[in-house]
């Protein structure tokens, strides 16, 4: 998952807030629920992945239910959607082969979408993997889907021009990150690649030379909806992606509005989680987080059914939190994003210094910086706490406040000379700024460099890039361990660039024991993720744990049914409906 | 003998003019797209990096590399995106293929031509300028010739106060409160968009109005200063003088003679707010959430989207030329020494 890049507030928007800062009713602010557990399971039985969707009480059908957010969507076709927004959006108009039964509140359930069951191992040891395609799922133009055009949907992800999407399978069926190269898409358009057939038109086989036990986790991204391929428009799909979902795109205009209205072919009783509520969903981009949360508070018209995609912004989460008249109308929730003072373990070698560097921070006073508790929440852990299995430690503990006495133990005597390396935006010069402080009142001697903040996220995944220290957040793609820690620390994936191992911490010790757990089935990996988690933290500290994003919306009087996504930390829009 | 007064009477001389000019401008726009070009180049962001996959390797960023031309000497690639925007070109199958004339490159932020993200944006920008500088044109000369005609007078310390605070306040402070009250108290006023005007001219104009009235009450400050120093100026001189002496009514010698020695500098002034404001309002277009030409040169910029970059600087770039062009011609019609210097 990209990190999310931090959004800088605006100065020019302040004004707003502080003109309208003040609430109306102070009834006690909504506090982030930080240490709920999440549970996790792969549905065994066939009946959790069969439709419809329990009714929502007080739901009713009808009306539009609008979205409001900065940016506009990066891609609308499944193959190549990965942002936030493109795998909330995306699934009202695509199904994939799998899909998280979410409550809202960390309780995930992973079930069959297209598919009749999360995946079968057919031999137990995570190498060949079968789904059988539900009957009665259909596109948008009735035509039924099946295993061919799920197959088809994986192929075109292997094509290099359809940029953006994840990359798992391809990597897997390939067995090489050169996946392209390993399989021409262009060249056998008719063909499918390697290790993925389809016996019968129901049944769909991956075939892995190695073990992947997240297969069933992998499948519920959008990469694996299906598409036949008379409607395969190559780039252009993601103006008018062809829906297997409950809406279809009706209207399209690039930058400035997405309009999705009803599929009438898709069939509730196959689907397990999504409605089908709201005559038509308007996503509409341009207003900034300022003025989004302005007009949603404001409660006017058409804002009444609408949602602020963008969290309430730092200059607006004081009137927002104070006001007992809005709390009925926000979503607060941690998110699954993780943010690390990422140490460069080649540069920074000597083990006491990176302990030292994690009894320094201040995390009080770093969330204060953010805009406190309803933005960020402190963590002292590498997975965060929206983990399967994640189990809370703190291997330096130092207080809220840092401890910077232990630091100066720690580091018995020496002043260690280090870079950090920080993007030139707002926000991440603040935290640059507070983190400086917080280490040299522990005896480091700090340089801030600064890098330009569009070119930060490819530098910093160059090996041998001059900086000793460097912010960096993280998000795994489903709520595994295995989508984080070997993700992050497996040394053996270093290269040149592109490291998703920012840290370059390589350990053979930690390498093995990432493939023992990886081969285990994935309802048993949680509690092995959460103590290699801390074995890492302990015996080599090569990060900065800081703190986790937390999610705070807000919506209009009529919106409902919007939650925090347990999985991505965005709302969820398949409950979503229109209120009387 | 001096020489004729009027445009038909020295077709030649401003026929030279013209040409002149327009040369002028053809070479600015050229020296534009050069500088523009070498900027694509300049920035810290690799383009390659947004064209290729998550796990990209150096092999693979030279595949990008050579499948958009990136490593073909930079004269080529100059001359090949020059011609794209004279005869198209083909871009392959990663940026849409054919991309007809004018062809300004393929945005992979947009996923689109560039040509289409500007012409969705560009007659946004055009829908808030134009009719804002209609506006702050007519309240600023108003205001500037009230102030001028009633010197000393209440009515002209009124009309410096209120061009004082507008030339004091911020885009971004004035559209906020005009948010705050109109459309999130009060709720009189839609929340700003765009809708084409021959759509609905009326939605056009209710999602606007704001916005022209901000960038009006701020730009027509500086006019008001700007048009009664002139006129008060012009008021002075002898020929003004003379035209009392010889008996001419008062709105004649303002109308005839005074105002439109007075309106020249105006009229500089005004060319090259407008064209600097069709560049891109990007203040304007950030506070009110619209999504015109500077906004999305600001979001280019934001996600290294160079071709959009480059685009958007060019067009820019040609709306100021257009304009100072459009301000020597009209200076030209205002003043007869201007075509024969």
């Amino acid at each position: 998952m990209r990190p999310r890049v931090a959004v800088a507030v605006s100065g020019a928007f302040a004004l707003v807030a502080a003109l309208s800062a003040c609430p109306a009713n102070t009834g006690g602010s909504p506090s982030v629920d930080s240490g709920r557990q999440p549970t996790g399971v792969i549905a065994t039985d066939p009946k959790d992945s069969t439709g419809p969707a329990p009714e929502l009480a007080g739901a009713r059908r009808g009306g539009t239910f609008t979205v409001l957010r900065e940016t506009p969507i990066s891609h609308l076709d499944p193959q190549r959607t990965y942002s936030f927004a493109g795998l909330m959006a995306v699934p009202l108009v695509a199904r994939s082969l799998t899909t998280w039964k979410d409550d809202g509140a960390g309780n995930l359930t992973l079930v069959g979408d297209l598919a009749e069951t999360p995946g079968r191992d057919v031999n137990d040891d995570c190498r060949i993997w079968e789904f059988t395609v539900k009957d009665g799922v259909r596109f948008e133009d009735g035509r039924p889907v099946t295993a061919r055009e799920i197959a088809y949907g994986i192929a075109r992800s292997f094509d290099p021009d359809l940029t953006g999407g994840p990359t798992y399978l391809q990597e897997w069926l390939a067995d090489t990150p050169q996946y392209d190269t390993a399989w021409d898409f262009t060249a056998n358009r008719g063909s499918l690649p390697p290790g993925l057939t389809t016996p019968d038109a129901r049944t769909l086989r991956f075939e892995f030379a190695r073990p992947r036990c997240d297969l069933p986790f992998a499948a519920s991204l959008p990469s694996t909806a299906p598409l036949p391929p008379d409607r395969d428009t190559g780039v252009n799909l993601g103006n008018a992606p062809f829906s297997s979902g409950p809406y279809k795109v009706t209207r399209y205009r690039p930058g400035i509005e997405i309009v999705m209205e009803r599929n009438e072919h898709w069939d509730a009783g196959t689907d397990p989680v999504r409605h089908q509520y709201p005559d038509r969903f308007v996503w509409s981009f341009g207003a900034t987080p300022d003025a989004a949360a302005n007009r949603i508070i404001a409660d006017n018209g058409t804002d009444r059914s609408a949602l602020s995609w963008d969290y309430v912004p730092a200059s607006l989460v004081a009137r927002v939190a104070g006001d007992a008249a809005l709390r009925s109308r926000t979503l607060l929730s941690p998110t699954p994003s993780a943010n690390h003072l990422v140490i460069n373990n080649e540069r920074v070698t000597d083990l006491r210094v990176r302990q030292a560097l994690n009894h320094a921070i201040d995390r009080e006073g770093l969330v204060k910086v953010l805009g406190g508790p309803h933005v960020a929440v402190p963590m002292t852990t590498l997975m965060p706490p929206a983990t399967i299995g994640h189990r809370a430690y703190d291997a330096y503990p130092a207080g809220p406040n840092g401890d910077p006495d232990r630091a100066r133990e720690l580091l018995g005597g020496q002043r260690p000379e280090l870079v950090l390396g920080a993007a030139d935006s707002s926000v991440e010069q603040q935290v640059a700024t507070q983190l400086k402080g917080n280490l040299e009142r522990a005896g480091f001697v700090i340089t801030i460099r600064n890098i330009p903040d569009d070119a930060k996220f490819d530098e910093i995944k160059k090996r041998g890039n001059p900086w000793d220290l460097y912010l960096s957040s993280w998000a795994g793609d489903w709520p595994s361990g295995a989508s984080i820690l070997p993700v992050l620390y497996d040394g053996r994936a270093i290269r040149a660039t592109g490291n998703s191992n920012e840290s370059y911490f390589n350990d053979a010790t930690i390498n093995a024991e990432f493939d023992r757990i990886l081969a285990l089935p994935p309802s048993e990996q949680g509690p092995h993720w959460a103590r290699l988690d801390e074995r890492i933290m302990r015996e080599h500290a090569p990060v900065v744990p800081l703190y986790v994003d937390v999610a705070y919306l807000v919506h209009g009087s009529k919106a409902g049914g919007a939650f925090v996504s347990s999985v991505f930390g965005y709302p969820s829009l398949v409950d979503a409906h229109v209120e009387p | 003998m001096a020489e004729p007064c009027g445009l038909g009477s020295g077709p030649s001389l401003m026929a030279r003019f013209l040409v002149k000019r327009i040369l002028s401008a053809v070479l600015t726009l050229f020296a534009v797209s050069v500088l523009t070009f070498l900027m694509f180049f300049a920035l810290p962001r690799d383009p390659v990096s947004g064209m290729c996959p998550k796990n990209c390797n150096p092999e693979r960023q030279e595949r990008v590399r050579q499948e958009l031309g990136l490593s073909d000497p930079l004269v080529d690639q100059y001359a090949g995106y020059m011609l794209g925007i004279v005869t198209g070109r083909d871009l392959g199958g990663a940026q849409g293929g054919r991309c007809d004339a004018p062809c300004l490159g393929w945005s992979y932020v947009n996923n689109e031509a560039v040509t289409d993200t500007l012409v969705r944006v560009v007659p946004v920008t055009l829908s808030i300028v134009v009719p804002a500088a209609v506006l702050w044109l007519l309240l600023g000369v108003g205001l500037g010739l009230v102030s001028a005609l009633r010197r000393g007078t209440w009515i002209d310390r009124a009309a410096i106060g209120f061009t004082l605070a507008g030339a004091s306040l911020q885009i971004y402070f004035v559209g906020a409160v005009l948010l705050l009250v109109f459309v999130y108290t009060l709720g009189w006023l839609p929340v700003p968009s765009y809708t084409s005007i021959f759509d609905d001219p009326v939605r056009w104009a209710g999602g606007l109005v704001l916005a022209w009235l901000s960038l009006a009450l701020l730009f027509s400050a500086g006019y008001a200063r700007l048009f009664r120093a002139q006129l008060l100026e012009t008021l002075n001189e002898d020929f003004v003088r003379t035209a009392r002496a010889k008996g001419l009514s008062g709105p004649a010698v303002y109308g005839r003679h005074a105002l439109r020695a007075a309106i020249a500098p105006v009229v500089t002034v005004a060319g090259l707010d407008v064209g600097a404001a069709l560049g891109g309002t990007v203040i304007t277009e950030t506070t009110f959430g619209i999504q015109g030409l500077g906004r999305t040169a600001v979001d280019a910029v934001r996600a290294g989207d160079l071709p959009t970059i480059m685009a958007t600087v060019l067009v820019a770039a040609v709306f100021v030329v257009l304009a100072n062009l459009l301000v020597d011609l009209l200076y030209a019609v205002i003043d007869p020494r201007v075509r024969l210097s």
